[in-house]
């Protein structure tokens, strides 16, 4: 009898163990504590360890100078090697300057660490960082702004012109030029062809306005299958929800202000817009209940399990190599008109460095998007090319045709607009999100919630007027 | 007594039901591994067998140099505070010297600071000494650990007195008695330290992210990460399942050897944290 109970005790025990060393990780599975016994081994692996940490830092080639450049990976996989691939490049083409790549994490992640290199006195030169940080770069001195370097080089002008507006929006803080476009994405619309099919709409039609999208979705749904998919998690809701309020604004005012110091979330048309979301699910019943995960949901799209879905262009590589069946993107349908948002991250060179360092580290970034390489890399990970001379290149060309769906993206930048952006922009987002999610799950109506969301966003963005 | 085994019965379907739950993860997992991707998610496999999720991500990280710097990093840490904590343990447990209970306070306070907190100071001070991205510096912090000295100065306070007496008698030095007397008998708490030490080191993410630079020396989780945090695509849950399985495969394989030692440690050690 003890000893059954002691197998008891043991059991929950252990459980709560895996439960710990599954959340320290963060990672999936059930991890269980346990290891070798390593006291046998400590000597000798102890004195091992000394001589490998010294050696261990980094191998200086002759005088060049080093450049340390942080990047985020968010297309999964090989992206890493891509840019390693890319940096080596460089190197081989500047002998006298070698960049060095390290992989942060993800944005959030990559904040982390930029902040505590800083504070630790080791800032990285270059680093890749969401647009919308910009206003917390320039704000907490992280990154210095561009427009001297810009001005100094002979093409300057045309070099920043030639980037697409819509994504050039989102370089500026205060009439500076604080970060360059890099690894850009917009919300676009998936759809399934077979299911408009199936249900007798017209494949070639997709919504164009939200009456549309109830319409089709209403038709869309069955037993198996839902109309219209959204991801409403934190982190994504906001993104989605500029793309709605953009296209019910009046006069297509964003959620904020241009100087990133006020928001505006409690409008009559970001109301609509958060009572249409609302509407999807529980009025016309053709949008997934509660909180459907925005990385789960292009795996319902592919599924068939939902057959419009809002998602970003960063997925096209993914969806198309996986289809099973014939699928088509459009433009975001629109309310008052049609609009959606950009996202993605941009490049910054760190403040207070030497002006050799912020030379070479400005070399690099034209480096990194010179046409054919910016052309390039939209072609392996799926983000949007940032530049116009970019969709005149043979690669771009030939891309396009091979996957007309692509092309959607690029021409609805002209109607994009940058995401919500501020200072603090990721306490704003926080509240942001709260509030969506506490209308979303029935503890709110959409006006009680963007009402306690402008009331405590104009609070945290006091401090900045 | 018939009642008696009832309970038992009763208690032992719930162990069972409770160790089935957590299980199904796993099962998941290793399912997924090694199965075609696909987009429905099922607890069993629906598509057939493959190698080829274990054989991309393998390729895809260095995953062979990760997993040496990550079991550097977990033998070396667990090493040192085996030793740092033995010695004050004994020193807080055993000898009896003016201001211990203060002493004691003070490392025992923190228990209560969580370790992310601590991730800009000691940052800084590697930044100082010239430590940043190396695997020293990774593993510097931790060297001392206070749950650690807590566990077995509870324990060392537990043996009887006169067991090291009668090992002086015999003519033992300190060194000796510790070696002999106290630590044998910790072993239950030891064993129990050293699963907490390792299972969180080998998971630990954040700080090994932030510490290190290169490639040469960053840890398994950092390489998972690549493919667990990509948020433009969809998870793949195939690949991201392929590397947490390459990951978790030495703990769990570990785990299963030395199962009854680390149950009866933790039911004797009476911890878990």
């Amino acid at each position: 009898m003890r000893k059954k109970i002691a197998l008891v005790t043991a059991a929950s025990l252990l459980a709560s163990v895996v439960a710990l060393s599954g959340c320290g990780g963060g990672n999936s599975g059930g991890n269980s504590g346990g290891g070798d016994n390593a006291s046998q081994t400590q000597a000798q692996a102890a004195g091992g360890t000394e001589t490998k940490a010294e050696g261990g830092g980094d191998t200086a080639s002759g005088d060049a100078m080093h450049l340390t450049f942080y990047y985020p990976v968010n297309v999964g996989g090989s992206a890493a090697q891509l840019i390693e691939a890319l940096c080596n490049d460089f190197n081989a083409e500047n002998p006298d300057i070698v960049v060095e790549p390290v992989y942060t994490g993800n944005y959030d992640d990559t904040v982390t660490k930029l902040q505590t290199a800083v504070q630790g006195g080791t800032p990285p030169e270059v680093f890749v960082s969401l647009a919308t940080q910009r206003f917390t770069m320039a704000s907490t001195g992280m990154a210095m702004p561009l427009d001297d370097l810009i001005a100094a080089d002979e093409d300057g002008k045309e070099y920043i012109e030639d980037f697409l507006p819509g994504f050039m929006e989102d370089s500026y803080v205060d009439g500076q030029i604080y970060s360059i476009p890099f690894q850009r994405s917009t919300m676009v619309m998936f759809y399934n062809k077979n299911a408009f099919k199936e249900v007798g709409l017209d494949p070639e039609k997709p919504p164009t306005t939200w009456d549309e999208v109830v319409e089709y979705g209403k038709k869309l749904t069955n037993e198996n299958r839902y109309g219209v998919g959204l991801a409403l998690n934190s982190g994504s809701a906001q993104w989605a929800f500029t793309g709605f309020c953009l296209q019910n604004s009046e006069n297509g005012e964003n959620l904020m202000t241009e100087d990133g110091k006020a928001v505006m979330f409690d409008t009559p048309g970001n109301i609509e817009a958060l009572q249409f979301w609302l509407d999807l699910q529980n009025k016309y019943e053709i949008m997934a209940p509660g909180i459907v995960q925005w990385t789960d949901l292009p795996t319902q799209f592919l599924a068939g399990e939902v057959a419009m879905i809002y998602h970003t262009t960063g997925n096209m590589a993914n969806i198309s190599q996986n289809a099973e069946f014939e699928f088509g993107t459009c433009f975001l349908p629109g309310g008052k008109r049609q609009a959606a948002p950009t996202g993605g991250g941009n490049f910054y060179i760190s403040n207070g460095l030497s002006e050799d360092r912020v030379q070479a580290a400005w070399k690099f970034i034209r480096f990194m998007t010179e046409p054919e390489r910016a052309a390039q890399w939209s072609l392996d990970t799926g983000y949007v090319a940032t530049r116009q001379s970019c969709f005149e290149t043979d690669l771009m060309k030939d891309y396009y045709e091979e996957l007309p769906q692509a092309k959607v993206a690029y021409e609805q930048i002209d109607i994009a607009k940058p995401e919500l952006t501020t200072y603090n922009a990721a306490e704003i987002w926080r509240i942001l999100n709260d509030n969506i999610q506490s209308a979303v799950v029935g503890d709110a109506t959409p006006e009680e919630a963007l009402k306690a969301a402008q009331e405590q966003a104009t609070e945290v963005l006091a401090e900045y007027q | 007594m018939k009642k008696k085994k009832a309970v038992g019965a009763v208690i032992t379907v719930f162990a069972v039901l409770l160790g089935l739950l957590w299980l199904i993860p796993l099962i998941w997992l290793v399912g997924t591994a090694f199965s075609v991707p696909s987009f429905h998610m099922t607890l069993f496999p629906t598509t057939s067998f493959t190698l080829d999720n274990i054989k991309y991500v393998w390729n895809a990280i260095p995953f062979g140099t990760y997993y040496i710097n990550t079991l550097i990093l977990v033998v070396c840490t667990f090493a040192v505070q085996f030793v740092t904590s033995t010695m004050a343990a004994y020193a807080l447990g055993v000898l009896d010297f003016k201001g211990s209970a203060l002493v004691f306070a003070v490392i025992f306070m923190q228990i209560i600071i969580p370790n992310d907190v601590l991730i800009t100071p000691n940052f800084m001070t590697l930044s100082e000494l010239k430590m940043v991205d190396t695997k020293i510096g990774m593993m510097l912090p931790f060297y001392g650990s206070a749950l650690a000295i807590f566990l077995l100065r509870q324990h060392f306070k537990s043996i009887p007195r006169a067991l090291a007496d009668a090992a002086r008698i015999d003519g033992a030095t300190t060194w000796q008695t510790i070696w002999r007397v106290y630590m044998p008998c910790a072993k239950p708490a030891y064993l129990s330290f050293a699963v907490i030490s390792v299972s969180y080191h080998w998971n630990n993410y954040l700080w090994p992210l932030i510490v290190t630079n290169s490639p040469a020396n960053r840890t398994l989780t950092v390489g998972l990460a690549i493919f667990a945090k990509s948020k433009e695509a969809n998870m793949q849950w195939a690949n991201v399942c392929a590397a947490a399985f390459i990951i978790i495969i030495p703990l769990l394989l570990a785990f299963f050897v030395a199962q009854k030692q680390f149950m009866s440690s933790f039911v004797s050690a009476g911890i878990k944290e």
